[in-house]
């Protein structure tokens, strides 16, 4: 018998399950299910979610044999690592200038669009970054380690 | 006459300048993002979440009407002009929409009928709403913890069970949205759980990067296979306001067909799962048993008339459910629900009672709201080609920079951010799989509800499963639950054995 490749299909029923399972255990072992004058304890709810969670993802698990594999395009995952990339840069030069890096990056680098657009891109994302978050909501953005240095 | 008269009270709530203003805002914003390619209704009123923390919690909840109804406006406009619908209930719209726009060479009448209809029925659906929200609150007054569970269960599972290919993977997400939301504390002894120790996710995990993930960020991921689609403009005449106008022919061919799927419109989107597309897709059905001047599907405005005013007067409608029970219709009015509760106001039967100026503002805001969207949406018709025409790619990083700074803004912490990220990747994933992400968010922001009503039920009846089946609404709502899991399960078998017979 040829075992079929595992799939992103058969993976995501299969970790609802591992939840399932770390929900009911912890439940039942440590916040506790149900006493005897006060009723449902915290566990109680999410013990009786998890297992209706275990029993469907059992189904679904079973169903994921029948379905065709899922593909994941490379490019998919750009913007996942540029957001990777702006908070580990938040840490260093603080959380705007990140974001300023990544669009003339992303623009200029990735799409290959000319300065102008780049700058005019640019421009509208620092206004709704600046004009919005910082001046309307006064978010305080961090600075970042450079900044601090400076600063104090 | 009660009604009409906490109307009026909430009107004058809602005409200051600020309100007046930031519901002309709201209507703006949701215009433009629920018309741009690739965001929608739901991740665009996500996107926009952060931007109403500055306000007071009556105008944030005003902002945050607008910014969910004018978006069902912008759904339709690249439906009409490029035959790409912006939102599921705008699909119905493109079948005449876009027609009417390149074969009769009249785009701006298309989105004119499109525009007036959903204005017609926007408001047919908020009168009705004006009258049947307190009286389903009423109602939801006779409602004790088992009653409460027992609808909760139908409103997830219909959602779960309905939208989406497969009934088992929607139910699957809005259990793990339910498992999610109990993470921190325990909203009845106010203990800790689930926290792994860690101090953050004591707090729980927060709604709003979560939201912003799991349908901004991953819409995001979603986008960047479509960057290099190219998007064709087929029109032969410029978009003017003046050249949009509708004859009074036209408008008699329009007003029929829009006040009956008005009405139709609002009871479908009372109904929890429903929702807009379910009424858009009704509304243009029922057009087919009644006289059209032009077939359906050549660019009738009859077809436009029938299907825009249905989705939108669906909108107006599922705020029934959504403040007088506290249940939304759809991932988008749960994600409008965890902003009121952001807020603090808890939309249920005694929301009407104890915050009308919240409830009659809100609902008077929509019907400012749905005026105001329809001067706007006249407004922008010479500049949509270019809304409609953004670039993906230019799309792209500034979606990825507003999900970045508004998940940040919720609490300041870089927490926001982790989760947004988290989520996103995440609802990418699941997306791929087929597993649609408005289940787990609707079931995310109604969990609190149901655990303590279920828990408080258990109490009761002192752990005994009766109590369920004893309250007659309780057992009636039970029946409809059972009607749904078993509905597609019966279809199922029957198409099977049809398919052997065959």
């Amino acid at each position: 018998m040829q075992l079929k490749k595992v799939t992103s299909q058969m993976v995501i029923p299969v970790v609802t399950a591992v939840i399932a399972a770390l929900f009911i255990y912890l439940g039942i072992t440590k916040y506790g299910f149900w006493h005897e004058l006060r009723g449902p304890l915290p566990g109680f709810f999410p013990t009786l979610i998890g297992v209706a969670l275990l029993a469907l993802s059992f189904i679904a698990f079973l169903g994921s044999f029948k379905e065709e594999k899922t593909t994941y395009p490379i490019e998919s995952w750009y913007p996942a690592l540029g957001v990777i990339a702006i908070m580990l840069a938040t840490l260093v030069i603080g959380m705007i200038p990140s974001l300023a890096l990544f669009v003339i990056l992303w623009l200029k680098w990735y799409e290959k669009y000319s300065w102008k657009t780049t700058l005019i891109g640019l421009a509208v994302i620092m206004a709704i970054v600046i004009g919005a978050f910082v001046m309307w909501l006064g978010v305080p953005f961090p600075k970042g380690i450079i900044y601090n240095w400076i600063a104090y | 006459m009660e009604n009409l008269e906490m109307l009026l009270m909430g009107f004058s709530v809602v005409l200051t300048f600020q309100n007046v203003m930031v519901t002309m805002l709201g209507a703006v914003l949701g215009l433009v993002v629920g018309a741009m390619p690739g965001i929608g209704s739901l991740a665009g009123v996500a996107l926009l979440l952060p931007l109403t923390y500055k306000f007071n919690p009556t105008t944030a909840i005003i902002m945050l009407g607008a910014l969910y109804y004018s978006n069902m406006y912008g759904g339709s406009f690249s439906a009409i002009l490029l035959n790409i619908p912006g939102d599921s209930p705008a699909v119905m719209t493109a079948l005449d929409g876009y027609p009417m726009a390149t074969k009769r060479n009249r785009p701006g009448q298309a989105l004119f009928t499109s525009n007036l209809s959903s204005f017609i029925g926007g408001f047919i659906g908020m009168v009705i709403l004006t009258f049947m929200g307190p009286a389903l609150a009423e109602l939801g007054l006779k409602f004790g913890p088992a009653e409460m569970t027992s609808l909760l269960l139908v409103a997830m599972t219909s959602i779960g069970w309905l939208v989406g290919e497969s009934p088992t993977k929607g139910v699957i997400l809005t259990l793990v949205g339910i498992l999610l939301a109990t993470m921190g504390m325990d909203t009845l002894t106010g203990s800790p759980r689930y926290d792994f120790g860690n101090m953050y996710l004591l707090g729980g995990i927060p709604f709003i990067p979560f939201v912003i993930g799991a349908v901004g960020f991953s819409q995001v991921l979603k986008l960047m296979t479509e960057r290099n689609k190219k998007v064709d403009v087929n029109l032969t005449q410029k978009l003017t306001i003046k050249g949009s106008m509708l004859t009074l022919h036209d408008v008699r061919r329009l007003v029929p067909p829009a006040i009956r799927s008005g009405f139709m419109g609002t009871f479908v989107g009372v109904l929890p799962g429903a929702g807009a597309t379910t009424g858009a897709f009704l509304g243009y059905a029922a057009q087919k048993a009644f006289k059209s001047e032009k077939p359906l599907g050549s660019g009738a405005i009859e077809g436009i008339a029938s299907c825009e005013s249905a989705n939108n007067a669906a909108a107006a409608g599922s705020f029934a459910p959504l403040l007088a029970l506290g249940i939304p219709g759809s991932g988008t009015g749960a994600v409008l629900l965890g902003g009121l509760m952001m807020w603090g106001l808890n939309p249920g039967p005694l929301l009407f009672s104890s915050n009308p100026d919240f409830a009659w503002g809100l609902i008077a805001s929509l019907f400012l709201a749905n005026l105001l969207t329809l001067f706007i949406s006249l407004g922008v018709i010479p500049f949509l080609i270019k809304i409609l025409t953004v670039p993906v790619r230019i799309l792209i990083p500034i979606i990825t920079v507003v999900c970045v700074v508004g998940s940040y803004s919720t609490s300041n912490s870089m927490y926001g951010v982790i989760i947004m990220f988290l989520s996103g990747l995440f609802g990418y994933v699941l997306d791929r799989n087929g597993y649609g992400v408005a289940p787990m968010l609707l079931s995310f922001v109604l969990a609190p509800l149901l655990e303590s009503n279920m828990r408080k039920a258990f109490i009761i009846s002192n752990g005994g499963l009766g109590i369920f089946v004893d309250k007659p609404i309780s057992a009636f709502l039970l029946l409809i639950l059972l009607a749904i899991v078993v509905t597609p399960v019966v279809k199922f078998i029957l198409r099977k054995v049809g398919t052997r017979k065959q």
